[in-house]
């Protein structure tokens, strides 16, 4: 008996309730004007249909047949230099009042590193007929922004946008046979009536631990472009050096690569389509289950996006909070990525694992003595964090920051001039700095290849403009240099720390503003306003302006943005996540190509992925 | 009036039931398989703090051939749920699948269109440990349960137990 894939439709979770009227609306037109804005409008004329500011944001409304003359000029002209195509995403708006307008828009954010700036350019897409329905079409962008590939498949396969002139126009994250475009409105939530019975005798429990289905086998098919000349091996998703459940289809040249194609979603969750059926508080839950090796950053992140749109002002305290958080996160993240890149390279050395995760521990044990969680901490909160630190935290955090200098140090020289680590990891994975923003790549994959950015020190925020630190960078473009730049991360990520610790002020430690924040346990036993607000955030949440919002952080393994659309209601009409390990991961079949076999082990290692983000 | 009393001092006898489980309760060795966070926490019980060695179960095996036991530690996607199923039929009997955290187990916060609501809907499972994700000590717990499980197998009638435990007898210290 084959699985049931068909998603159940669940009426109580799509409901959008307790709406005033005027909800949900549209996103409202841009305002204000800049430079880029005006040479772009001054190029392109009535093909821009709206150019503007919003909610800070630099956005363009273009037509859709003018979208490759767009990206082209924003890239090529030296007045603008839009290297990076950072994300692609999309919005399906048939649930809003449209009014005739389109309903599928994509939706695309160019970033300049040389400028520092950031646009977002969002597009209608065009009507096309395909059988006997109507399908959504646009022009690609991979032709400009090779990077583009991807983030183009997965709208393809969640939405069902065709791209017009896309190389490999394939499902990417969804099983082939998928019946339908998961994150349109129409497609439901799915999942399964949770059941509720007070007797055993239920037949719900008859086959309970000994069912075993039939499941289907996925059928041996050929990845278009590799040859049957060559040999073609598949690595995973069962595989100790895969970091997860990733499969890896590698065509073979006797030991050389050929070419690699990846084949996703082993492990997507739904996460974005959660998102949308969940109030913005109750997301926060999920961010940690992404990046499950830094979710205080996924926390950070996206409680960033949420608290922009709201315009919330965060106290000093919370913010040097997670200031702290975010760096222990970084630490133990790349302690962690240490371990297991040595365990890969190496196939036996246990040594390291174990001296690294000691480390880790520590952080961990930090991270439980303020929130009581380990991994999935949910710390940070949409206003401030959870609950103060407690007294011991800061002693403790000290002794830790003591200890943790040596101990990389100490790591470092048990590896760095080893010779056999040298002769696999040097040269090895190169990736110049064109191609990688190319590609799209964030992170130390970027500053690995001698691009100098860090979005903590270029688009500062939660107060990282008031610490010093360096943005380590390697020209090398190879696995040693992303290597070496990863400890010295861990090294800058500690002189943070020290500055935040020593500069922890008094003082509240999440927003005063109930509307958006709980508030304290104790308020609600003497005020009677507390516990109303208590109750109307539980049950209600907050409500957010209409319009659109993308947000990026600098988490551990490159830029982590969110991007939210809210029609004014209390979840988000649509929520899109950019994980950074998505985008880099993208680059594993360029650093492989005709390196050994063993070599994309290394690469794999050295790109630092997470499947939880990867497939989302 | 048995045999004890005719061999030399020195000799035990036993059960063979009870030395094959012995060994089979000591040295279950995992597969080398980790889905989503509680991957994590699993190798967290693998490092030194937890030190799942003193259970004889330090040794991940890659192959399923060499495994016994499979610990789904995370989220099963409607994608992964059929290369489960093979990696588990792969495996040689006797073999024992833990259920690691609330996802595996039922599908803890993903009840949605990509995650099977358990994996006991496809492969049966022995214990499920509930948290998301669970502490490394109750990962250990859980061995515990499963070896009081496994010394309660017999070798002649498989896999089956000759009558159900309740729930108190299957318990660490019970044996």
């Amino acid at each position: 008996m084959p699985l049931d894939v068909a998603p159940v439709f669940r009426s109580y979770e799509t409901q959008r309730t307790l709406n005033p009227p005027g909800i949900p609306a549209l996103a409202p037109p841009p305002e204000g004007e800049t430079e880029d804005l005006q040479r772009i409008a001054g190029r392109f004329g009535d093909d821009i249909l709206a150019a503007g500011l919003h909610h800070g944001n630099q956005v363009v409304y273009a037509r859709p047949g003018q979208l490759k003359a767009l990206a082209t000029f924003l890239r090529d002209d030296p007045q603008l230099q839009y290297e990076t195509l950072i994300d692609v995403t999309s919005v399906d708006r048939s649930e809003l009042p449209l009014d005739g307008e389109a309903r599928f828009q994509t939706i695309y954010q160019f970033r300049s590193y040389s400028r520092n700036q950031h646009l977002t350019v969002v597009t209608d897409c065009l009507s096309g007929t395909e059988g006997n329905g109507t399908i959504p079409h646009v022009d690609s962008l991979t032709s400009i922004y090779r990077g583009a590939e991807w983030p183009e498949r997965e709208v393809f396969d969640l939405m069902g946008i065709r791209f017009d002139g896309h190389p490999d126009p394939r499902r990417i994250l969804m099983p082939k046979n998928w019946p339908n475009h998961p994150l349109q409105k129409q497609a439901p939530l799915g999942g399964e009536e949770v059941p509720f019975t007070f007797t055993w005798d239920d037949p719900e429990f008859e086959t309970l631990g000994t069912q075993i289905l039939a499941a289907e086998s996925a059928a041996p098919d050929l990845p278009p472009g590799m040859s049957r000349q060559n040999m073609v091996i598949n690595m995973g998703p069962h595989h100790p050096s895969t970091h997860g459940v990733l499969r890896l289809v590698v065509e073979l040249d006797g030991e050389r690569v050929v070419s690699i194609d990846p084949d996703l979603g082993f492990l997507h969750s739904g996460f974005e389509k959660t998102g949308e059926n969940k109030r913005y508080k109750d997301f926060v839950y999920y961010t940690d289950r992404m990046d499950y090796l830094s979710s205080m950053s996924n926390n950070l992140g996206y409680c960033l996006t949420v608290e922009s749109m709201l315009g919330l002002e965060i106290p000093e305290r919370a913010q040097v909070i997670r200031v702290i958080m975010a760096e222990l996160q970084r630490i133990a993240s790349h302690l962690f990525w240490l371990a297991t890149h040595v365990l890969d390279v190496s196939g036996t050395g246990m040594s390291l694992l174990m001296y690294a995760t000691r480390e880790r521990e520590r952080i961990l044990d930090l991270f439980e003595m303020a929130c009581g969680a380990r991994l999935t901490v949910s710390y940070i909160r949409i206003g401030g964090v959870w609950q103060d630190l407690p007294d011991a935290f800061v002693t403790e955090l000290k002794d830790f920051l003591r200890l943790i200098p040596q101990k990389i140090s100490e790591y470092e020289a048990m590896v760095t001039e080893a010779p056999l680590w040298q002769e696999r990891l040097k040269g090895v994975g190169h990736v110049s700095a064109e191609d990688a923003l190319a590609m799209g790549l964030t992170g130390p994959m970027l500053r690995g290849s001698g691009v100098d950015w860090d979005l903590r020190r270029d688009r500062p925020y939660s107060g990282y403009e008031g610490y010093t630190f360096e943005v380590p960078t390697r020209d090398s473009g190879d696995c040693y240099g992303r290597f070496t730049l990863r400890l010295e991360e861990m090294r800058q990520s500690v002189r943070i720390l020290e500055q935040a610790v020593d500069n922890l002020p008094t003082g509240l430690y999440k927003s005063n503003n109930r509307k958006v924040a709980l508030p304290p346990r104790a308020e609600l036993d003497v005020s009677m306003e507390a516990l109303i607000h208590h109750f109307k955030l539980m049950t209600e949440g907050f409500h957010v302006e209409p319009g659109f919002f993308y947000h990026g952080i600098e988490s551990s393994k490159g830029e982590l943005g969110f991007f939210i659309y809210s029609d004014g209601s209390a979840k988000p009409y649509r929520l899109h996540v950019h994980g950074p390990s998505f985008n880099n991961l993208y680059a594993i079949d360029h650093l492989s190509r005709g390196e050994m076999l063993s070599d994309v082990v290394t690469n794999i290692g050295s790109i630092d992925i997470v499947l939880g983000e990867v497939d989302r | 009036m048995g045999i004890e009393e005719k061999v030399p001092e020195g000799i035990l006898t036993t059960s063979l039931d009870s030395v094959i489980n012995w060994g089979r309760a000591n040295s279950t060795w995992p597969l080398l398989f980790g889905l989503a966070c509680c991957a994590m926490e699993m190798i967290a019980t693998g490092t030194a703090r937890h030190d799942i060695a003193r259970y004889g179960s330090e040794l991940f095996r890659a192959s399923p051939r060499q495994a016994d036991l499979m610990i789904v530690s995370g989220r099963v996607s409607n994608k992964m749920a059929p290369v489960i199923k093979r990696i588990y039929d792969q495996m040689l009997a006797p073999k024992w699948v833990i259920a690691m955290g609330i996802c595996a187990s039922a599908g803890g916060p993903f009840n949605n269109y990509a995650i099977i609501q358990g994996v006991d809907k496809i492969i049966p499972v022995d214990v499920y440990v509930p948290g998301c994700p669970p502490r490394p000590e109750s990962l250990l717990y859980a061995m515990d349960m499963l070896r009081a499980k496994q010394r309660r197998e017999t070798i002649g009638a498989g896999r089956k137990v000759e009558e159900p435990l309740a729930v108190e007898e299957i318990t660490p210290l019970g044996v």
